[in-house]
């Protein structure tokens, strides 16, 4: 946990990444909020928001009286909303630090083929 | 929302000493409060200006809609320990377990006794003879198995060892969640409880200068640093909560950048740092950061 | 904008239960109030119980100086100790005990009363240890040595078993109340507080001596005494007792359990 931000949303972050890794699956039940709270250390009312936004965001939904569920096509979206946010997020930085070092887009590219280990996807 | 303690104007002196000055606040139903600031800020008098201990100079109190002055009705319901609670000549631990639960209605005695196993109370101990840390237990424990609907928990961790505080955490989160009730931990080690709270209350020299969620604290600051020049033509005319520098290099502290803002300063070349919630409460407050450390033994 | 709509809150358990609390607290650890002034009592019985032996080895063995011995001893003071433990024990009971039971939630008026019932209690009890020794004292003839530490001069020898069991509670609950007092101040006052009471209380005392003198009035106040008899002069610090408790009540009020 990062001290220095709220900690709710970094709970969201961190079902997430579980979710797009395969990590929970789409109809696994998710751990409940005092659950989170207890494993984390953390208070159950900001664990519950944490979760709360997944829920608002139709990633988790909640199966009363037993608990909350990755929903359906939860990964997918996911997966398409960091994508439109790599560029971004990632995507930009890198470009930004690439210029500073001098290196043109063509070396970079040569550096992403050579860094970028080959595996089935 | 159910409010359970209403606060208002509430000042105590002791001579020309204003430990509580014009105090106000809410405090709701089940939640887990912080209420934070340095040793001799007014936390305990104001935990014992709450609990009828002691007596305003001015103000209201409401808890649970009444005064808690003399009144037995709202006491059975609240649970505080002190810090400094003094005990009888030769009382020994198992005699404050022994006669704790006869003032607590909802008193949990399995619990009170697990928690005497985790946290290793000597029972035959003498409440003046036991380590700090042992003594902080007693109190721990009492709180805990109190299951008090309003309990304070006055600097819980003094003495603990970091064993015992996990297990005081544990403990705390796991009863909360199957019991909810209104939950005040007072203390000058901010870092340690700080995930614990919900809410988090700073009283600084007897005011209250803070009164918000936890979650809208953090992050409610940013540290900026990079070359001194930059920094402060980015700065610009923002209030600066804090500034700090080293050579060539500065770091001040402004607070929260939105996203543009933030885009503009790493353009800028400038590193964002976040802020904690302990070194938010130092620059807040008049104090300096050994006030919110722990004090070698 | 929020309603506040406040949680309904049990009423408060009974009063007979909240003052049992306050009672069952003060007798929590019972060596403090029983177990040690027991234990002091017995010791000073023994070392009594070896100088009688002794004073009994040395007298020569005729009845009458026996009698004269024994009537001699009756003047022993032995018994006194525990009422100033008790003082003691009021004292402490207003600081600790009070900051115990403020601290556990109770209210100051259920401490007070329950504190006092608790003392009448301890009174009682006392009283009727000591008149119950000094009954077999008596039948023992002084322990089978001529000895009198609870058959003493000073709760009226020649009285009734009922008077002599009522001074003794009403010593026991004189000392009780006037620990209390000296306690409240202290808890509400402090040190300095303490120390000015006793100085006007000196003061006071001083005053009523030299009026007495003064006024010659000593044989007047000698004679009250003698009318009134051991019943009545014990029963005089009834009121005393009484003003002294509920002053102590009254300091208490305000008072705070601060360090």
């Amino acid at each position: 946990m990062d001290e220095n931000r709220p900690i709710f949303p970094q709970i969201a972050e961190q079902i997430e990444n579980d979710i797009i890794s395969g990590a929970l699956p789409e109809e696994t039940q998710v751990p409940s909020t005092n659950e989170f709270a207890a494993f984390l250390r953390i208070n159950p009312a900001t664990a519950g928001k944490g979760v709360g936004l997944l829920v608002d965001a139709g990633i988790l939904y909640k199966k009363r009286g037993i608990g909350m569920f990755v929903a359906e096509g939860a990964r997918a979206r996911l997966v398409s909303e960091r994508r439109e946010r790599f560029r971004d997020q990632y995507l930009a930085p890198l470009l930004a630090e690439a210029r500073k070092l001098g290196i043109d887009d063509a070396q970079l590219v040569r550096l992403i083929t050579d860094t970028s280990p080959e595996k089935e996807h | 929302m159910t409010t359970v303690v209403e606060v208002r104007d509430l000042s105590k002196h002791f001579g020309p000493v204003r430990a509580v000055e014009s105090v106000s606040f809410r405090l709701e139903e089940n939640r887990i409060y912080g209420l934070l600031g340095r040793n001799g800020a007014g936390k305990t008098t104001l935990m014992s200006l709450l609990t009828g201990q002691e007596f305003a100079s001015s103000g209201r109190i409401e808890i649970f809609g009444e005064s808690p002055v003399e009144n037995a009705r709202v006491l059975e319901q609240v649970c505080f320990i002190k810090e400094s609670q003094k005990y009888p000549d030769d009382f020994k631990v198992k005699h404050v377990l022994r006669t704790a639960p006869w003032f607590f209605p909802n008193w949990d005695q399995d619990f009170a006794d697990q928690l005497v196993t985790d946290f290793r109370l000597p029972l035959d101990g003498r409440m003046k003879k036991i380590s700090r840390g042992q003594f902080s237990a007693v109190g721990v424990v009492v709180g805990l198995a109190s299951r008090a609907p309003l309990t304070f928990f006055d600097e819980p961790y003094l003495g603990l060892d970091a064993v015992a505080r996990q297990l005081f955490y544990d403990r705390l989160l796991e009863d909360y969640s199957e019991h909810p009730r209104t939950i005040v931990l007072s203390t000058h080690l901010i870092d340690e409880v700080s995930d614990l709270l919900e809410h988090v209350l700073l009283i600084d020299d007897g005011r209250l200068i803070v009164d918000q969620a936890a979650d809208d604290l953090r992050g409610s600051a940013t540290t900026v640093v990079g070359g001194r020049e930059a920094v402060e033509a980015f700065i610009g005319t923002r209030e600066v909560l804090h500034r700090d520098g080293l050579g060539g290099l500065a770091s001040v502290t402004v607070a929260r950048l939105s996203d543009t803002e933030r885009q503009a300063a790493r353009a800028a070349g400038l590193e964002l740092g976040g802020v904690s919630l302990q070194q938010l409460v130092v620059r807040l407050t008049s104090g300096t950061p050994t006030d919110f450390e722990e004090k070698s033994a | 904008m929020t309603t506040s709509t406040l949680p309904a809150v049990a009423t408060a358990r009974p009063l007979p239960r909240r003052l049992g609390n306050v009672i069952r607290l003060h007798l929590a650890n019972p060596f403090t109030i029983l177990v040690t002034p027991l234990m002091v009592l017995g010791l000073i019985f023994l070392i009594n119980w070896v100088i009688w032996l002794l004073v009994r080895t040395a007298t020569p063995t005729d009845p009458d100086t026996v009698a004269d011995v024994s009537t001699g001893l009756q003047y022993s003071g032995a018994s006194m100790w525990t009422f100033v433990y008790m003082m003691v024990v009021a004292i402490m009971a207003m600081n600790l005990t009070f900051s115990l039971a403020l601290g556990f939630g109770s209210t100051r008026r259920d401490f007070s009363l329950g504190t006092a019932v608790t003392f009448l209690g301890l009174s009682a009890g006392w009283a009727l240890l000591y008149t119950g020794l000094a009954m077999v004292e008596k039948a023992t003839n002084g322990w089978g040595l001529g000895g009198a530490m609870f058959n003493s001069f000073y709760f009226g020898i020649d009285e009734s078993w009922g008077v002599r069991l009522f001074n003794a509670f009403v010593a026991f609950l004189f000392f009780f109340a006037i620990g209390t007092v000296f306690g409240a101040i202290y808890v509400r006052f402090r040190a300095r507080g303490l120390i000015l009471f006793f100085l006007a209380l000196a003061l006071v005392l001083i005053g009523l001596v030299a009026l007495a003198t003064v006024t010659a009035s000593w044989g007047a106040f000698a004679e009250f005494f003698v009318a009134i008899g051991w019943f009545g002069g014990y029963a005089l610090s009834l009121p005393l007792s009484l003003v002294a408790g509920v002053a102590g009540h009254l300091i208490l009020r305000r008072a705070t359990p601060r360090s």
